[in-house]
């Protein structure tokens, strides 16, 4: 059991970024954030006519109907529940050896986290900035997904040191970013 | 690790203060945008392997220095509140803490020749 451990950490670390004690925390995180996320888009679409806010008054209201938050076709809370969703489903697909022999999906987990965090932190200073009301489930979604990006990023760094040793060997970088197993195999 | 998050309780200091404190002005505008990316930049270094991103927080702690001077705060206790956090910050996104992993050689490994995961995965054939 140990051995598969050992097999499993990338070269020049002390633990496996790819195990699931490592990801099912983030899948977590990104689970309430779905919630929430919905939650406030139901809202937004009028599928429910009150929402949730302790603190700020008429603050979620403001900022749920404000012009910010219908610029693009669907409310931005949907987008935003979609975007989890994606954390979600990247976070969960793939071994623990995936930030070896699946980079593409631990690339497209990290796009998907990073991001993520950064557009909710834009939101977070428009609020204040232009409608001066704050809403308590949109700061506590923004909290979420930046909680998430530090944890995400470890295994990012794993699948890029790989691709290098790959191209160090020679090897096309494409293939092994795809998981092409005559490349993942030979390259440590 | 917990400068990171003094870092963080700083940065959300930083957003409440206006109403706290009263700013007027563009001290308010100020904190609302630059609170809430420093709190951003110390979560995301509470870990390890993303500790280096607490550094971007040196020069927003500098800006926080000379805003209250650059943005013509007329009032003292904003002035005050700005330098101290700004000095505070800086400070604090000095301290390295305890980074126990090696992370084969961080992320300066991903392009300099010779890193330490290159030099593992070697010995593992």
């Amino acid at each position: 059991m140990s051995t598969q451990k050992e097999k499993n950490t990338p070269p020049g670390w002390d633990y496996n970024p790819s195990g699931w004690d490592d990801r099912i925390p983030i899948v977590v995180l990104a689970l309430i954030g779905t919630g929430i996320a919905t939650y406030l888009a139901l809202y937004q679409l009028g599928v429910i006519t009150t929402v949730w806010e302790p603190f700020f008054g008429q603050g979620s209201e403001t900022i749920l109907n404000s012009s910010i938050s219908n610029i693009l076709p669907i409310p931005d809370a949907a987008l935003g529940a979609i975007a989890y969703f994606v954390d979600v489903v990247s976070g969960m697909i793939g071994g623990t050896r995936r930030w070896k022999n699946m980079p593409w999906m631990v690339v497209v987990f990290g796009i998907a986290v990073g991001p993520l965090g950064l557009v909710s932190i834009l939101l977070v200073i428009l609020q204040p900035v232009l409608f001066d009301s704050w809403c308590t489930l949109c700061l506590a979604s923004a909290v979420i997904s930046v909680a998430m990006i530090g944890p995400a990023m470890d295994e990012l760094l794993a699948s890029l040191q790989y691709l290098k040793r790959v191209k160090n060997a020679g090897r096309s970088t494409w293939k092994a970013f795809w998981g092409v197993k005559e490349v993942v195999n030979q390259v440590n | 690790m917990w400068a990171q998050i003094i870092n963080t309780v700083i940065g959300i200091w930083i957003i409440i203060a206006p109403s706290v404190l009263s700013y007027s002005g563009l001290g308010t505008d100020n904190c609302h945008i630059v609170g809430p990316v420093i709190a951003t930049f110390a979560i995301v270094a509470c870990w390890e392997a993303t500790r280096v991103v607490g550094k971007i927080n040196i020069p927003l702690g500098l800006w926080f220095l000379v805003a209250p001077w650059v943005l013509g705060y007329e009032e003292t206790l904003p002035i005050v509140n700005d330098m101290v956090c700004g000095a505070l910050i800086i400070a604090f996104a000095l301290v390295k803490g305890k980074v126990k992993g090696r992370f084969g050689g961080g992320w300066q490994a991903i392009r300099q020749s010779g890193s330490l995961h290159e030099r593992e995965a070697q010995n593992e054939v």
